[in-house]
């Protein structure tokens, strides 16, 4: 065993580094080469999984210093025969190394906020025509109020039907405990409370079969509350909404 | 046998519990009656009074109140009798004993009898999970199984183990002979067995499924069953609250000569801020849980939608004490790590007054988070993203402290053995766990991802990968400290690989199914999730297993292993000075401090001196104003 | 165990000798501190319940009080003043006690357990006769948290008042020693103040 000398310690700091790096550039890559999420159907979701990517972009390589750094100490330093009884260097601090990563981090974090705040106000935001759907919760059903185009009686409906490109504002409520509506397609969720009303915004952007998903816990059915978001072209929208307002004036009659 | 009714202990405990019921018959029946109610004997009131009555009767029988009874009736007290201090056998472990040491070791035990029953029904839940579909347990079984695994593993396992290892550490550490409230301190552990039986008979009615944080209003209008959580948080709650004030009043008025705050050692800085926590937030459980208590059983309208009642209330006021909750269950872990990281790489702790300065920072944040547990709930909008700026800030003190430890190892001469295998694995998978949380708070991704199994991922990283990792290193290393044997060198070794590896096996492939929406706290889910949750089954079954090896492992050492040196880890705080285990009293004479606890490898360093006893006049002379408090009666 | 008989062999003192004094580390008294720290307990305990009260009057925007109720407003208001009274009581009875004055003490801790009792005894008269129950509303369910949980503490006050009372009797309680009476009264004084705190919010705004 060589003693350790200032010099020394800094050939191994460097070392220790280089190892990182790339460590950090294999990780980031394996992490974005990962495919995480369902498929994207809603305007919103490209910005969340945009969000994540420079999420995995920060995370990976802060996640692979700590382990770089806990394995080449003990590779390095771990004690060797003969040296039961040492000490290792009587070091209690550098202010400058903890300026530094009290500041870094920090610096790093306001940083994401900024972005994460830009990223919530442009998927929550406000679009000028928007279709408002009335979503209720109940133990375990969900169920669908359209406002009738002809006046008159909502249209109730189990399935979520939307069109394509279109905006909606969903008003969530819940008719017993609470519950969650969640989309995963659509990435967005917010729950249904007993008392008040909650708002969501989606724009989907891609036709297809979603599973809508109960995300609170409300009892015995929680696992089993499930519906299906349907979005369609503004046609089939239209011939559907047909369909359902005559449903109604029938039954209405 | 008539004596042995009186005397405190087991038989007396039996009979009174016995009395408890009747009692809440006779109260219940009374009231009934007396308004008009029919039936006058209603089954599920007086299960309710009886699981108020029956715990209360049973302290008071096994002998926990019996001194200040006598001190209440105005009866002579002595309190310098000492009868029910100290273990001379197995048995003083069963009944209710002042000594700092039996505690703690009472505190241990205890917990970790319920993380292997908290351990076993999340092995059922695997196996239910394993396919797709409903095979072993129906819905609302299933509920339960979560909500028991959970309560049982934060509030029986990891908030009173640390208390038990802080138990046995704290006192000796700051050489003080025990808790500053010793009798306080044996009614905190008997309220645990108390309110872990009633957790674990639940199953006896339908357990409570409302998970454990028990939204309401579900919980107001679940069976039954959803009591015995409500109930049993209240007696466990309280004996965190009483734990908290004696740690709080020993470390501040019992502190040996010499022992300034910033000569502490990080355990017991970690401990004080715990309580800090414990002291302020617990209460808001407590209420959290009353009102659920009053609107199930009495009516009341805490929560009733319909009736201006406001349901977000209950999630406010639940996180205001649950996520300061997480610090309690990570804070201690903080300080055994700080302990176990100095001593073996034989370096003083990097940066010590920001080790301690970040706890407090830790603790002072931790109050201004509690809402980004809501962050879907509903809430008024402009409320998440101060939450969401305050949440992500509180990963700089904690990485200031991952940092320092970094910087601990750094040039050191680490010894790696069990404790130290522990504690370097809890650095690297908190961190994960700690930067999934980051993630967490990134409200635009929290909006998809709440509420799924990455949220179970982050959990298990940083309560197994971070609370629990810290635990065994800690059991592992005052193993020697608390029996006077060694445990097995190899066995420990094993038993962390088979850990580590399971566990990571275990939870990281959650991070994806819950990304790709999966939702948590359910018993079914679609064919697409099949494999992984197969995957996760298997590996948590050999997860489960290699609990086993630590078992084994701690009975048979405990039993027949090697005898214990008083200091086998070469280290300088105080518990080391005295034999393994301590003397009944701890210190012969209090010791006195002379500098910090870390100081490994500064030449001729020490920590405490020990007053020579045959010189006793002498040296107690040299100590006479240091030791004399300047306080008036 | 053998390792304690062993380092317990050097001395003398055979089992039961007790522990070494601890040092004393600080200025403070520990019933004392123990009795601060279990009031900011209690105080969080009182917070929780108001903000329960906080999310249901201001934040749910409940009518307050109830349509159709009336609160006692100068009922209650004498309460207080009894209360407030037997704060005084209490002090008096500490007074006393360090000046060596038995009668004092005795006197004292008697007519405040008395007017804390009368205290109780109005509070609960009144919930008979308030005309509303807390299963009517949420507005009921607040008022009767919010007082009940001050009620119960005032009861709990109670019982060590009780204690204190039997013990002063007995002769306990000296000019040195008295934390059997002054660690009790931190805690009366407390649910005093609680009290003002409480009636202003429930009765007053
Ligand atoms: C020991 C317990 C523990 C701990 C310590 C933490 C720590 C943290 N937790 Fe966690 N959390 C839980 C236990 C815990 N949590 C539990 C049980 C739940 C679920 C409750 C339920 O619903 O059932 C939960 C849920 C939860 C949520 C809610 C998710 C939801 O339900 O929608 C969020 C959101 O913000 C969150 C965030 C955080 C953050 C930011 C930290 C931070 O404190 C982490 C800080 C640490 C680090 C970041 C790592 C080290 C730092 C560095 C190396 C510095 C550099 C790092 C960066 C710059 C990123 N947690
Ligand atoms: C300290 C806390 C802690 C610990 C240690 C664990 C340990 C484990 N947890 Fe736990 N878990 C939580 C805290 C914890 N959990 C919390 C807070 C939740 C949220 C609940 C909620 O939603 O309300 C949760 C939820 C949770 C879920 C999600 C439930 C759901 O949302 O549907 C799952 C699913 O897999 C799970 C699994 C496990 C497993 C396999 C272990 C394993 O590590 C357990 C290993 C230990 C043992 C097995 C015991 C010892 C061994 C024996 C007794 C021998 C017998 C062994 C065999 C039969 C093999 N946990
Ligand atoms: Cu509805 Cu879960
Ligand atoms: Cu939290």
């Amino acid at each position: 065993m060589t003693e350790e000398t200032p010099s020394g310690g800094r050939r191994s700091l460097a070392r220790m580094l280089g190892i990182g790096l790339v460590a950090s550039v294999l990780g980031v890559g394996l992490g974005l080469a990962i495919d995480w999420f369902p498929v994207q159907a809603s305007t919103q979701a490209s910005t969340i999984d945009t969000l994540y990517d420079v999420l995995i972009a920060v995370s990976v390589p802060i996640f692979v210093l700590v382990s770089v750094v806990v394995l080449y100490c003990v590779w390095r330093f771990r004690a060797r025969p003969g040296q039961e009884l040492e000490d290792g260097a009587p070091i209690h601090g550098d202010t400058r190394l903890e300026v530094i990563w009290t500041a870094l981090p920090a610096v790093l974090l306001i940083a994401l906020c900024t972005y994460a705040f830009v990223a919530l106000d442009d998927i929550e935001a406000a679009q000028p025509d928007e279709r408002r759907i009335r979503v209720t919760a109940q133990q375990y059903a969900w169920s669908f109020e359209y406002p009738n185009p002809r006046g008159g009686e909502p249209i109730r409906a189990e399935e979520l039907v939307l069109v394509e490109g279109e905006t909606v504002r969903f008003d969530i409520r819940a008719l017993d405990v609470i519950h969650s509506f969640w989309v995963p397609a659509f990435r967005m969720k917010r729950d249904a409370v007993p008392g008040i009303t909650t708002q969501l915004r989606i724009t989907p952007n891609r036709r297809g079969r979603y599973p809508v998903v109960c995300a609170e816990l409300c009892g015995l059915g929680h696992a089993f509350m499930r519906a299906t978001a349907n979005v369609v072209s503004r046609q089939e929208f239209d011939a559907w909404m047909a369909q359902q307002t005559q449903g109604t004036q029938e039954r209405g009659g | 046998m008539a004596m042995k009714l009186r005397a405190p202990g087991w038989y007396r405990a039996t009979a009174f519990v016995g009395l408890g019921v009747l009692f809440a018959l006779g109260l219940t029946s009374a009231v009934r009656a007396a308004s008009g109610l029919d039936p006058v004997i209603a089954g599920e009131a007086w299960l309710l009074v009886g699981l108020i009555a029956v715990p209360l009767f049973f302290l008071v029988g096994i002998g926990c109140f019996d001194y200040w009874f006598r001190w209440a009736a105005g009866k002579p007290t002595v309190p310098e009798d000492h009868s029910s201090h100290g273990a001379h056998s197995w048995r003083d472990y069963f009944r209710v004993n002042t000594d700092h040491k039996v505690i703690g070791i009472q505190y241990v035990v205890t917990s970790f009898f319920f993380l292997f029953i908290g351990g076993a029904v999340a092995m059922i839940m695997r196996a239910e999970l394993a396919q797709p579909g409903t095979q072993i347990v129906d819905g609302q079984t299933f509920n339960g199984l979560f909500s028991v695994h959970a309560a049982l593993l934060i509030f029986l396992f990891i908030i009173p183990v640390f208390a038990g290892l802080a138990n046995y550490v704290i006192p000796l550490m700051i050489g003080a002979p025990d808790m500053a409230f010793p009798r306080l301190n044996a009614l905190s552990f008997w309220m645990l067995p108390v309110a872990g039986t009633m957790m674990v008979a639940s199953f006896l009615v339908g357990p409570f499924a409302s998970g454990w944080t028990a939204y309401a209003p579900l919980s107001t209008t679940q069976p039954i069953g959803q009591m015995f959580f409500t109930i049993g948080v209240q007696f466990a709650g309280a004996s965190s609250i009483a734990t908290a004030l004696n740690f709080l009043v020993t470390i501040i008025t019992m502190r040996a000569p010499g022992l300034s705050f910033f000569r502490l050692p990080l355990l017991v800085w970690a401990n004080f801020s715990t309580s800090l926590l414990v002291v302020i937030a617990t209460p808001f459980i407590a209420a959290s849980q009353f009102f659920v208590l009053l609107d199930y059983g009495l009516g009341f309208n805490f929560f009733s939608a319909s009736r201006n009642g406001d349901v977000l209330m209950y999630q406010h006021v639940f996180w205001f004490y649950s996520h300061p909750a997480v610090y309690i269950m990570m804070l201690p872990g903080f300080g055994i790590v700080s302990e176990i990281l100095a001593v073996k790489a034989r370096k003083p702790i990097f940066g010590y007054r920001m080790m301690a300065f970040s706890l407090l920072a830790i603790v002072v944040l931790g109050f201004t988070v509690w809402a980004h547990h809501m962050f879907v709930s509903g809430m008024q909008d402009w409320i998440r993203v101060p939450m969401m700026v305050t949440t992500a800030i509180i990963a700089v003190p904690t990485g200031i402290k991952i940092f320092s430890w970094l910087a601990t190892l750094w040039r050191g001469v680490l010894h790696i053995d069990t404790p130290m295998l522990f504690a370097l694995g809890f650095l690297t998978m908190f961190t994960l766990g700690g930067i999934s949380g980051v993630a967490l708070a990134m409200l635009p991704f929290v909006i998809h991802v709440s509420d799924s199994y990455f949220i179970v991922a982050h959990i298990h990283y940083v309560l197994f990968g971070g609370s629990l990792f810290t635990v065994y290193a800690g059991v592992y290393y005052w193993f020697p400290k608390m029996t006077g044997r060694m445990y097995d060198e190899t066995l420990g070794k094993v038993h962390f690989w088979v850990t580590f590896i399971m566990f990571n096996v275990t939870f990281a492939p959650m991070h994806l199914v819950g990304i790709e929406g999966m939702p948590r706290r359910v018993s079914d889910y679609p064919e697409q999730f099949a494999s992984w949750n197969l995957a996760i089954s298997v590996a948590s079954i050999f997860l489960g297993l290699s609990t086993l090896i630590f078992v084994y492992n701690m009975v048979s050492s405990w039993v027949g292993g090697p005898k214990a040196t008083a200091n086998p880890w070469r280290a300088l705080t105080l518990e080391w000075q005295v034999s393994s285990p301590p003397p009944i009293f701890n210190f012969d004479a209090v010791p006195t401090v002379v500098g910090g606890p870390y100081e490994y490898g500064v030449p001729g360093a020490v920590h405490g001196v020990f007053p020579d006893p045959d010189k006793d006049g002498a040296d107690a002379a040299k100590q006479q104003p240091a030791t004399t408090p300047s306080v008036a009666q | 165990m053998e390792a304690a008989s062993a380092a317990q062999g050097a001395l003398v003192h055979d089992e039961h000798h007790g522990p070494p004094p601890a040092n004393r580390s600080s200025a403070v008294e520990p019933q004392m501190l123990g009795m601060l720290l279990f009031i900011i307990s209690e105080v969080m305990v009182f917070g929780a319940f108001f903000a329960a009260y906080f999310f249901i009057r201001i934040v749910g925007g409940a009518e307050w009080p109830a349509q159709g109720t009336e609160l006692p407003v100068a009922i209650a208001g004498v309460n207080t003043a009894i209360l407030l009274s037997s704060s005084l009581t209490l002090h008096w009875a500490l007074v006393s006690v360090r000046a060596g004055n038995r009668a004092g003490l005795k006197a004292g801790i008697l007519l405040t357990t008395l007017l804390g009792a009368t205290f109780l005894f109005i509070q609960i008269n009144e919930y008979v006769h308030l005309g509303f129950a807390a299963q009517d509303h949420a507005q009921g369910t607040i008022f009767f948290g919010l007082t009940g949980l001050h009620g119960a503490h005032v009861l709990i006050g109670l019982v060590l008042l009780i204690m204190v009372t039997v013990r002063s009797f007995r002769g306990h309680f000296s000019e040195k020693s008295h934390w059997g009476l002054e660690v009790p009264g931190i805690y009366w004084h407390f649910v005093d103040v609680m009290w003002i705190i409480v009636y202003t919010t429930i009765y007053i705004l």
